[in-house]
């Protein structure tokens, strides 16, 4: 199928979207691996109505966060906030890096937000304006801008709380 | 130190691949099954359609096989019922398809979401309510028209009961039992099914605004 080989090369090319979402919205690896599947089976069914009027990727991080955002664990497989699982590999350097220290726990800050909160983080670091993040979202510009100044307090208290002293 | 100033190495941290997918790896993917609720709600729409039809195909078999009429004209009333009720859930699976075929904005697709998972509870309760009176009422009625001898019944109510006053008092008891039973047990049977997702939804659309 054409279209099938169409989507499959497509979504390896932009594979990294559904991991970032992966990895943001899911502590435990086999949770992960559960999210990645059904992104990609929710993409799939939709790629039918991809009419190419806005970016693949930009598409596909719609499908990820409504997918991602929907998605239900009766039983939350959540790790230590600490453990290896949850928080990607930062390096084993032995000695103390601070700018490491500091994206280690901005990433756990971040993972205690709200799935919304997430989904609009994620669409400020791929550097999407507040415009974009708005029609992604279904909410207005001002309303993200108004919700950026919050969740970038918000994280830098947070980043403070799980800081570990040198 | 600030979110923008560590962008890039979140950036990084957070494309972290624990498991690149290779073609195959993704083909695989695409023949599995969902394990979302709104994929679940689409296959149980599904298996209901089925039995739906097939209840209402022996329902009108009995109907036009028994030798008595108000055996007939009680299960004909319920396989017109089932055929009814196959429509709405035909209606909803229809909307589990459009949703799961168009991927809105986070905001209306959550809306979207809410508003077929409130429907399909709402139509549930209502049948299973509305089948509660037609079920009595029709049985009831037909029973005292055309009453049929099933002598453990009779030997039941002669050991019992003394009046025929008994009787309907015991049958009315009986029945606002089973009503008000069943009108909780099903509350509790949708809320359980339902009522922490619709709830973790609603949270999500409260926080856009």
């Amino acid at each position: 199928m054409p279209a099938e080989k169409e989507f499959i090369a497509l979504l390896n090319e932009h594979q990294r979207i559904i991991h970032k979402v992966c990895n943001l919205y899911m502590d435990a690896h086999a949770d992960r691996e559960d999210l990645f599947q059904e992104i990609t089976l929710q993409a799939w069914k939709a790629y039918a109505g991809f009419r190419g009027d806005a970016k693949f990727s930009t598409w596909l991080y719609r499908v990820a966060l409504n997918t991602a955002i929907t998605f239900f664990r009766k039983e939350k497989r959540k790790p230590d906030i600490y453990s290896t699982e949850s928080v990607p590999d930062f390096g084993t350097s032995e000695t103390y890096d601070p700018i490491e220290e500091q994206v280690k726990a901005m990433y756990t800050a971040i993972g205690d937000l709200s799935k919304i909160d997430k989904a609009i983080v994620m669409l400020y670091l791929e550097d999407y304006n507040y415009n974009d993040i708005g029609d992604m979202m279904g909410i207005t510009a001002n309303n993200v801008a108004v919700k950026m100044n919050r969740i970038k307090t918000k994280l830098k208290e947070s980043t403070q709380k799980y800081m570990t002293p040198a | 130190m600030e979110l923008d100033e560590l962008k890039y190495q979140l950036n990084q941290k957070l494309a972290t691949d624990h498991a690149s997918r290779t073609d195959a790896d993704i083909a695989a993917l695409l023949k599995k099954k969902t394990s979302s609720v709104i994929g679940k709600l689409k296959r149980s729409l599904v298996v209901e359609m089925v039995l739906c039809v097939l209840f209402s195909i022996a329902m009108l078999y009995v109907c036009f096989v028994s030798d008595y009429w108000s055996i007939r004209l009680y299960f004909g009333v319920f396989a017109v019922l089932m055929f009814l009720f196959t429509f709405i859930l035909y209606y909803l699976y229809k909307r589990t398809q459009k949703l799961t075929s168009s991927h809105q904005p986070v905001k209306a697709n959550l809306q979207s979401a809410v508003s077929l998972l409130e429907e399909f509870v709402k139509r549930y309760f209502q049948f299973t309510m509305a089948m509660l009176p037609v079920c009595f009422v029709f049985s009831l009625i037909l029973s005292s028209m055309e009453p049929i001898s099933v002598p453990e019944v009779d030997k039941f109510v002669l050991h019992y009961f003394s009046a025929r006053w008994q009787v309907l008092t015991f049958l009315g008891v009986y029945m606002i039992v089973l009503a008000v039973t069943l009108y909780y047990f099903t509350k509790w049977y949708l809320k359980k099914l339902y009522g922490n997702y619709l709830t973790e939804l609603k949270k999500c659309i409260e926080e856009l605004g």
